[in-house]
């Protein structure tokens, strides 16, 4: 009976080591990104970056975290004063709910990017953009919202003079993307997404949305 | 000790039965041993247009991460519509992978078509063909299973080289001027770029809706 109990316990180790001990989580699309090489749009401070990810065009992969990836193709340092995520219903301007976006546990880095850690490739550009994964944003994306990236690039500033950010030139993604001047970060449920901005061109900046 | 493994019994013993047990659907049915055909990417929806003579040209078709599908398959099969020509001389076809965004190669994997990675695919014949290709009716050659396990990390080019012979210059691929597909395309001609080693650079962007490539299927 001992030999059958020890027989038990091995079987259970050999059973939950592989569920449990090993369990990776492969990164999936959430919608379909950019297809690169990209271009490149120059001079970024004192701009508001807004990006849409379309209920519309989710592909159905459930997560319960959004993991946003930029993609820079010149400068030293990006300066970013803020970052937020807002819900709308889909096709609506009308903010239901509003996220903070973080990279590094705050929503206001600076991004290295001479640095190597950061960008493995030292002199980062348009076929060599360097491409910043930030902290796992925890949403779980509905196909019934649409959801509205802006990232501030703080103004007044020389390191966001010279940003580069990627800007896609074949149209075959499901984000689109605008820009605007002046912090449109702080906006409140209850609010709206700016009006004059129109969503009909491809995102700068926003590469990827995925699960990981 | 001996509680530890009397425990580990009872929760093995608790497993078994759940998953076994009471459960008359899996005593009853046995499951399908075919494997369902999936798209790994959003592909051409045709009818497709139509673009002629390449003898002597490289085409390379982009199968971009980040447009794949949340369906992992160890297998990766390439699908090419034929719009005329009565027969394809390919000199030699290769994936190349990238970091995605990145044209610098990081793979280089043999693709094939009966088995050979320079086949000659007779458009005439109705075994291949089952209806003379046409831009309404185009020609889809399935090639064989590459052995690959596409990434979201990565980009891939399926690169073909078309021998420069009077064969090529008469025949027609698809070519789609919409950007509802994720695939798209670049070709170059007087050169065979299906020897790029590992380092070396893919010559350009895609700028265009794919050449050729239709389908990019799990099998």
């Amino acid at each position: 009976m001992k030999t059958i109990f020890k027989f038990a316990a091995l079987t259970l180790m050999v059973l939950i080591v592989p569920v449990c001990g090993f369990s990776t989580t492969k990164p999936e699309n959430l919608e379909r990104g950019i297809v690169g090489p990209v271009g490149s749009n120059v001079g970024w401070s004192g701009y508001s970056v807004v990006e849409q990810i379309p209920g519309a065009g989710l592909i159905p992969v459930t997560s319960t975290t959004t993991v946003f990836y930029l993609g820079f193709t010149a400068g030293t340092e990006a300066d970013i004063s803020g970052m937020t995520l807002y819900t709308t219903a889909r096709g609506s301007s009308t903010i239901t709910a509003v996220t903070p976006v973080k990279l590094g546990g705050v929503t206001n880095p600076s991004i290295d990017l001479a640095s190597t850690t950061v960008c493995p490739v030292a002199e980062i550009s348009t076929f060599n953009p360097c491409i910043v994964r930030l902290d796992p944003t925890t949403i779980t994306l509905s196909a019934l919202n649409d959801y509205y990236l802006v990232v501030y690039f703080t103004a007044s500033d020389s390191n966001n003079g010279t940003l580069g950010l990627t800007s896609p030139s074949w149209a075959q993604t499901s984000l689109r993307g605008s820009y605007i001047t002046g912090n449109e970060t702080g906006l409140a449920v209850g609010g709206a997404i700016p009006s004059s901005l129109n969503f009909n061109s491809q995102p700068y900046m926003l590469m990827y949305v995925m699960t990981d | 000790m001996k509680t530890v493994y009397k425990f580990a019994a009872l929760t093995l013993a608790m497993f078994a039965v759940s998953a076994y047990g009471v459960s008359q659907t899996t005593s009853t049915k046995t499951k399908p041993s075919t494997t369902v055909t999936q798209n790994l990417i959003r592909g051409v929806i045709g009818p497709a247009g139509n673009n002629s003579s390449w003898a002597n040209y490289s085409v390379f078709n982009l199968i971009p991460g980040s447009g794949l599908f949340p369906i992992t398959s160890t297998t990766t099969v390439f699908y090419f519509g034929f719009t005329g020509g009565t027969e394809a001389d390919i000199s030699n076809m290769v994936l190349y992978t990238t970091a995605r965004g990145s044209l610098t190669v990081t793979a280089v994997t043999p693709v094939k078509l009966g088995g050979v990675s320079n086949p000659s695919i007779m458009l005439s014949n109705t075994g291949v063909c089952p209806v003379a290709p046409s831009q309404t009716t185009p020609c889809i050659v399935r090639f064989d299973p590459t052995t690959i396990t596409l990434s979201t990390a990565n980009d891939y080019y399926f690169t073909v080289f078309y021998t420069n012979d009077t064969n090529n210059s008469g025949i027609s691929g698809a070519s789609p001027n919409q950007n509802q597909s994720s695939i798209s395309s670049a070709y170059y001609g007087g050169t065979d770029y299906t020897h790029l080693t590992v380092g070396e650079s893919i010559p350009g962007t895609s700028n265009r809706g794919s050449s050729f490539l239709m389908y990019v299927m799990n099998n």
